[in-house]
């Protein structure tokens, strides 16, 4: 701005000066008896080229630049406001690309690159351990972090959390808004809640150290935060936050100071916390609960002073000049001392290493977090950034048809004495100022669309699920970096028309010979018109691949029945009074009453086939399975005789599970493929086998199938499991005994309507006992929330509108350059006509320049979509690596939509009439 | 190359021959030309192209100073004039000159030079 105005300054000063020269040289004239017109005449002539003696002088200062460029960016200006329909192509091309590019980049940002919610947010870190194993692990027990937080001197302050809770909300007053939200939701609406079989109320609560808001630094909106530990016990209190006080008690001043109930609980609400703060998470929950009283809310479980229960995430705040590495130091010398309190078999109780990254809400440390979000974070920025390659091959094509179509003009300013170089810069300004204009519009495009996603992402759930806050606000960094794309791309794609055209230009000067354009930049705009066909082309094949991934996943012949199958999960009260026989039977009784339902056809305990099973060896001879002898690994799982009846699973050969004195037998039903894998053309039934999980995964206090030799008494109907390769299909069916139903789902087969269902089992369960609650959920909306489904659904709703995105960019490249094409060979046509070609020639003529480019766009683009699904084969399910119809299909409605968008301006050439033609230059 | 030459020789010429005139005392871009050319019997005509740029070199150089002046007639005007890196340059630039002239001299006339000593 300083340079400016100097600039301006200098430039007032040698005007005033020149100025003064003349007048002074016309003064003298007229006193030596010159008339005032010599005088003025002859003092001019003298005196020269006014403006180049001013051009001169200022060159000396090194202005040059200056002038230039403003003469450039003015001169640009008007030659896009000479070509509007060009301009505001180019500026919304652009403006697309660069808007996507800047939305994901400000999603990730919003949603993955973020820090904690506190003042000095810098300061802040995570903490973990990098165990002997190599693994990281950030989740602490009580005692530890009790440990850590008093013993170290590098952090000003080191808090705690648990995470995420629901609990029951009683003593709360009426809340009528509650219901009709949970249907409003988002979540909701795609039927990812639960229906909720109780009249109880949950609200999620956060649980965090008592220290957490002082250390963060956060004020309460009103009231004040927790106190001392030894006070809290004396007083239970909770705070509650600004978006649950609006939401459930629409802001009623009263509630503080009041009691609410938690888990029966009752605790008095003391403070409100700031809007959307979010603290060290993604939502903001309704409640905050301090750590010591959870085991008060949970007195079966919550063992806080237990050394080997990691509850905790813990993050602390730097003391001041200290750095990472020096609290890394201190923090690897404590956690030694810390290992020997450990159970020195476990893990714990070897030598770890401190890791402390920069806060942010996520457990690990960006490199560690799992490969597949990664990948997905990877592959969404790979296809925005091929968007905004479209764009650019996309105005640098239509740039070279404008630049073909201005020969006349450069060729013009190059005989006038512009040099070659002044010519691309002149170029090059315009490219720029296009893509600034561009990045103006994108930012505006991408904000509006980011504040709608931020309110969607705000009702997603309802209420009681807390709220997700998406921060999008004014950042100066994606400012940067929108404008730092803008301007790069603006270069980018000017610079290869610019060079070009000003070449041609050149060369072209000496021929007097226009009209057609040159070779070489035919060559280079169909380059861009392929890569652009290529880059959209393997954008559209790999969305139209995860649409179809999604409908196989949902089409897909499981099996069994999953649209009348309620996978029923039953909480009981968090009370020692319900003890594991009391809950059994509880259970039980549960079973039998559904039973008795008129429209219900089964009913079993099982855990709902969705979530994909446990692994075991299998081993054939007798002996325990081992490395030598193991026949080979297949799923297992526990059902009862009912689980058959109740999918709809056909028994194909032998007979069901039989109890014998109330203990089921030793013998197992397999699977159609399990026993073409064990017995290949043979018949299994008769046959026996041992199991052994030894080396596979299983929680804790988890049956197990070790041991015993288990008869083969039957085989059922093949079933498609959770796996995307369908490998779970090969299962064997061990019989569970009933001693324990309440560690299963409940399954129940209906005639009933799915949606009316939850409001019967609700009146059986608080006919049983009306304290416990339950959750429903048919079968088909399960598999609507697994991997197998949610993992291509969501990379097609990401992939399909960039893709369509892509396509339309493209389509718009090939319409605005042949409609340029059209242009410049008007008098060629002209001839053409004159000599007698028909209209249809002309026409064919057109498309004859645009299908080549295309034809050798679709060719690299399928190479292109071959690689892009060999990386997506993990997300396929059911589909080959090369979906033959996918690709043969998305390429031919690709050729004739470009086809038909050359074919519009093409009739334009059509009509031309050969005199006005020949007569056009 | 030569034109190249040529130019150089101008230029260095014209500085020396601006400070010289401006050794005298302040004045204005027209009143250099002026004495310039009424110092070399109209001989030499500084045309306004080669002037102008020149005394914004020499500014630049800091080796004359500019201020602004108001004119009997209430004009503004620009009035350079000598600074003491000015004082020296002209020096220099004057034993510069003189060995230039010398040289050339010597060059135009050997047999003087042979007979001097």
């Amino acid at each position: 701005m300083k340079h400016w105005w100097n600039w301006r300054k200098q430039s007032d000063e040698l005007e005033k000066e020149i100025q003064h020269h003349l007048q002074m040289a016309e003064t003298e004239r007229i006193e030596r008896g010159a008339s005032q017109n010599e005088a003025q005449t002859g003092a001019r002539r003298e005196f020269g080229n006014v403006g180049l003696v001013k051009e001169l002088a200022r060159d000396v200062w090194g202005w040059r630049w200056v002038e230039d460029l403003y003469e450039d960016l003015r001169f640009g200006m008007r030659m896009l406001g000479k070509s509007p329909g060009f301009t505001a192509v180019a500026i919304l091309t652009l403006a697309l690309g660069i808007g996507v590019n800047t939305a994901a980049f400000t999603a990730y940002k919003a949603f993955l690159d973020r820090s904690l919610d506190a003042r000095d947010s810098s300061e802040m870190v995570n903490l973990a351990l990098i165990l002997h194993s190599g693994a990281a692990d950030s989740y602490f027990s009580y005692p530890d972090y009790e440990t850590y937080r008093d013993r170290l001197h590098s952090f000003s302050g080191l808090i705690a959390d648990s995470g995420n809770e629901f609990l029951t909300l009683s003593d709360a007053g009426n809340s009528e808004s509650r219901r009709s939200s949970a249907d409003g939701s988002l979540a909701g609406k795609l039927g990812l809640l639960p229906s909720n079989i109780s009249d109880k109320e949950f609200a999620s609560t956060m649980v965090v150290s008592e220290n957490y808001f002082s250390v963060l630094g956060v004020l309460p909106l009103r009231g004040r935060t927790f106190g001392e530990i030894s006070e809290l016990a004396a007083s239970p209190t909770v705070l509650i936050s600004e978006n649950y006080w609006q939401k459930r008690f629409a802001g009623d001043p009263a509630l503080l100071g009041k009691s609410i109930r938690l888990n029966g609980v009752a605790l008095t609400v003391i403070g409100i916390t700031p809007r959307n703060f979010v603290g060290t998470h993604l939502l903001v929950p309704d409640f905050w609960l301090p750590l010591s009283l959870s085991p008060l809310l949970h007195p079966a479980g919550g063992a806080l002073r237990d050394r080997e229960n990691l509850c905790c995430l813990v993050r602390g705040r730097l003391a001041p000049g200290v750095s990472i590495e020096q609290a890394r130091a201190e923090m690897t010398v404590l956690a030694g001392q810390l290992s020997a309190l450990h159970d020195p078999h476990s893990e714990w109780g070897k030598p770890a290493t401190a890791l402390i990254w920069p806060g942010s809400p996520f457990p690990l440390p960006p490199e560690r977090l799992s490969g597949g979000l990664k990948y997905a974070v990877l592959l969404v920025m790979v296809a925005v950034g091929m968007v905004l390659v479209i764009a650019c091959a996309n105005v640098a094509s239509l740039q070279l048809a404008r630049a073909a179509s201005r020969q006349n003009e450069l060729r013009m300013r190059l005989s006038l004495g512009a040099s070659r170089l002044r010519l691309v810069r002149q170029l090059l300004t315009e490219s720029a100022l296009l893509g600034m204009l561009a990045g103006v519009v994108a930012l505006m495009l991408s904000w509006t669309f980011m504040k709608g996603l931020a309110t969607v992402a705000a009702g997603a759930f309802p209420a009681q699920y807390g709220t997700l806050i998406f921060r999008v606000s004014p950042d100066p960094g994606i400012f940067a970096y929108v404008f730092t794309i803008s301007l790069a791309a603006g270069i980018l794609f000017g610079l290869a028309p610019a060079l070009e055209s000003s070449r041609s230009a050149l060369s072209a000067a000496l021929k007097a010979n226009a009209g057609t354009s040159p070779m070489r930049s035919r060559r280079l705009r169909g380059t861009f018109i392929a890569a652009q066909v290529a880059v959209a082309l393997a954008l559209m094949i790999a969305g139209s691949m995860l649409i179809r991934s999604c409908i196989r996943a949902l089409k897909v012949d499981t099996g069994y029945d999953i649209k009348r199958v309620v996978n029923l999960t039953v909480q009981f009260p968090e009370d020692p009074k319900y003890n594991a026989e009391r809950e059994s039977a509880l259970v039980r009784e549960l079973r039998t009453r559904l039973a008795d339902l008129p429209d219900v056809a089964a009913v079993t305990s099982a855990s709902p086939p969705v979530y994909g099973y446990r692994r075991a060896a299998v081993s054939l001879n007798g002996e325990t399975p081992s490395a030598q002898n193991t026949r080979t690994v297949l799923c297992f799982s526990y059902v009862q005789a009912s689980y058959f009846q109740t999918l709809g699973i056909p028994l194909l050969l032998g007979r069901n599970f039989q109890m014998q004195a109330g203990q089921p037998e030793l013998s197992v039903i397999l699977s159609e493929s399990a026993a073409k894998k064990l017995w290949p053309d043979e018949n299994p039934v008769g046959r026996s086998l041992r199991l052994g999980t030894d080396g596979q995964f299983h929680r804790k206090d988890e049956a197990l199938p070790d041991g015993p030799t288990y008869q083969v008494i039957g085989v059922a109907g093949d079933t498609r499991g959770a796996t995307f390769d369908g490998s779970d299909a090969e299962l064997v069916y061990v019989p569970l005994a009933d001693d324990r139903p309440q560690d299963y789902s409940i399954l129940v087969r209906t005639w009933s309507d799915p949606e009316r269902f939850p409001h019967e089992v609700r009146a059986v369960i608080s006919s049983i006992d009306p304290d416990l609650t339950a959750e429903s959920h048919t079968l088909s909306e399960l598999v609507r929330m697994t991997a197998t489904f949610f993992l291509p659904a969501l990379a097609a709703v990401i992939a399909t509108p960039v893709g369509l995105i892509g396509l339309f960019l493209a389509l718009m490249g090939i319409y605005g350059t042949v409609s340029y094409i059209v242009v410049l060979r008007t008098r060629e046509v002209g001839i053409r006509m004159a000599l007698g070609a028909k209209k249809r020639d002309v026409v064919g003529l057109m498309l004859g320049e645009i299908t080549r480019p295309v034809l050798a766009g679709l060719f690299v683009g399928m190479f292109l979509a071959a690689g892009a699904s060999y990386l997506l084969r993990g997300a396929l399910y059911g589909l080959n690596t090369v979906d033959g119809i996918t690709f043969v299909s998305v390429s031919a409605m690709f050729l004739a939509i470009a086809l038909f968008a050359a074919w519009l301006p093409s009739r334009q050439a059509a009509r031309v009439d050969p005199v006005v033609a020949l007569r056009y230059e | 190359m030569p034109y190249q030459n040529r130019m150089e020789l101008l230029q260095g010429t014209l500085d020396l021959l601006i400070l010289q005139t401006l050794m005298w005392g302040p004045r204005h871009g027209y009143g250099v030309a002026q004495a310039i050319r009424a110092n070399s019997g109209e001989l030499l005509q500084v045309d306004a192209g080669s002037l102008y740029p020149a005394l914004h070199r020499l500014e630049k150089k800091k080796w004359i100073g500019a201020e602004w002046k108001v004119s009997e007639n209430k004009q503004d005007v620009k009035v350079y004039k000598l600074t003491a890196a000015g004082r020296k340059r002209l020096t220099q630039e004057r034993t510069r000159w003189e060995q230039i002239t010398d040289a050339i001299a010597g060059v135009l006339n050997p047999a003087k030079k042979e007979n001097q000593p």
